[in-house]
């Protein structure tokens, strides 16, 4: 068996169309679902306990439900309730509210990383519960949340493929397009993984630089054991 | 330096018949009370005692369950605007200084002036600089908590908690977590806030401060006031067994 990357080269607006269309929804499902996640988190954390009911519902709700059972309820779903949406906008909607779930894990993960003694001493000063959360325990969060934060996002870039089976013209659809023309899975399939692994290690590439970026701001400040350094390091490679 | 016989001003911070649990147990036990102004009362007692809970529930950080609690004239325990306006006047020193790692000590000060109580930078900037020089921190306003040691860390949290300019400062073990040469750099700068007529309550195993500077030595066991008095006294004739058996294990 030869591989035949010919039919990659007479195809390749179908696979551009796609690498589009999948960094147009994943980003974008991405950005809202991370701002979904932010009053889910604070839901999960408040001292209201109905609060953090609901919030804990939500989460364990879209959390232990594959993704794509998910985006057919929205998919048949809301037509029933009279919405009538594009497939690439009703795929996104489904993928923020599933990535939101774990968003608000982690950003619940990294507030409570933050010592307890922070808030207290921020409240001590007179400060309120929002603006101590604001303007002591928000800032300390960034460092944490980062690397989890760039493995679900990867994750969720990964799930984009199955918006597929609602015809999203994304790039697993359109590999399925150009495999029916050409029957040549081979060259198709790597074709679509090479292009998969192109975003994702873009972004996570990207994301290190930015944690490096915030880590500098404070790292620069924090003289951490050198230890710990290559510790967190190497944690954040094994997360990728 | 006592004050048992001053003259019978409204004290500032009045603790009557205070009990608190947490679930099942009872940490404090109908705990009473009053502190005048400008007067200097150590509690001290075995750990578990419900020492650090009760200056704790004067600035509701920890909130009584029985009782009254009345700071500066506020009532404590009714709303959460009511020690908020508390915690404007009173100020407090943590065992882990729980400074902010991502602020430099003049951020660390100014901070709450500027958000609580909405003094300009300018002017918030100039009283921090002047507090850190006071706590002998001048040159090292524009460093960051990690950069310092856990003695020099204390006294940019004592000059933190001045910034408010405080009525009553509150001290949670401030010198428990610290190195031993450490101790007494942190205990002069509370020694200078002392010989300014500062009120304060301190939390402390430190029996020669409480010997020096206290007006009043509260001898706390199992969630109670086991006894009281000026430290002369305290320590010269202590009247309750658990009192003297406290005070033979840590004098050694």
């Amino acid at each position: 068996m030869t591989l035949d990357f010919s039919v990659i080269l007479d195809n390749w607006q179908l696979f551009a169309s796609g690498l589009w269309m999948t960094l147009v929804v994943a980003l974008l499902s991405i950005a809202a679902g991370f701002l979904l996640a932010i009053p889910v988190a604070i839901m999960a954390l408040s001292h209201r306990r109905w609060l953090r009911t609901i919030a804990g519902a939500y989460v364990e709700w879209f959390r232990n439900i594959p993704f794509i059972v998910v985006l057919y309820i929205f998919f048949y779903g809301l037509p029933f309730m009279g919405l009538r949406l594009p497939e690439p906008v009703v795929g996104g909607i489904a993928l923020a509210f599933y990535a939101s779930t774990y968003f608000s894990e982690v950003i619940r993960g990294a507030v409570l990383a933050v010592p307890k003694g922070q808030l207290e001493a921020a409240r001590a000063v007179g400060m309120s519960y929002f603006m101590g959360m604001r303007e002591v325990v928000a800032p300390q969060t960034l460092r944490l949340l980062l690397p989890p934060s760039t493995n679900t996002a990867i994750s969720m870039i990964k799930e984009t493929s199955v918006l597929s089976t609602i015809t999203v013209a994304e790039i697993t659809y359109q590999g399925l397009v150009v495999q029916g023309a050409t029957f040549a899975p081979f060259e198709v399939f790597l074709t679509t993984a090479a292009l998969y692994w192109l975003i994702t290690s873009a972004f996570a590439h990207g994301m290190h630089r930015v944690e490096r970026a915030a880590g500098a701001a404070q790292g620069s400040q924090q003289a951490r054991h050198s230890l710990a350094d290559k510790y967190l390091q190497l944690g954040m490679r094994r997360n990728k | 330096m006592s004050n048992s016989d001053a003259a019978p001003v409204a004290p500032i911070i009045s603790v009557t018949g205070v009990s608190k649990w947490y679930g099942a147990f009872q940490v404090l036990t109908d705990v009473s009370l009053s502190v005048a102004k400008g007067e200097k009362v150590v509690i001290c007692g075995p750990s578990g005692s419900g020492k650090s809970t009760l200056i704790r529930c004067l600035n509701q950080l920890e909130q009584h369950q029985q009782g009254s609690i009345v700071v500066d004239g506020i009532e404590l325990g009714k709303s959460e605007s009511a020690a908020q306006a508390v915690r404007r006047e009173v100020g407090m020193v943590f065992q882990h200084f729980n400074l902010f790692p991502h602020l430099d000590l003049v951020q660390n000060c100014v901070l709450a002036p500027m958000s609580v109580r909405g003094m300009s930078r300018r002017a918030a900037e100039a009283m921090a600089v002047k507090l850190l020089e006071r706590v002998r921190l001048g040159e090292h306003a524009h460093k960051y908590p990690s950069q310092l040691s856990g003695g020099q860390q204390q006294r940019a949290a004592i000059a933190r908690a001045l910034c408010m300019e405080p009525r009553v400062m509150l001290f949670d073990e401030p010198t428990s977590a610290l190195d031993p040469e450490m101790v007494g750099e942190v205990l002069d700068t509370m020694r200078g806030l002392a010989a300014e007529g500062m009120t304060m309550m301190i939390v402390t195993h430190e029996m020669g401060f409480a010997r020096q500077v206290a007006d009043r030595v509260v001898f706390m066991d199992r969630g109670q006031i086991v006894e009281q008095a000026p430290p002369a006294a305290f320590f010269g004739a202590p009247v309750h067994e658990r009192t003297r058996r406290f005070l033979s294990q840590v004098l050694h």
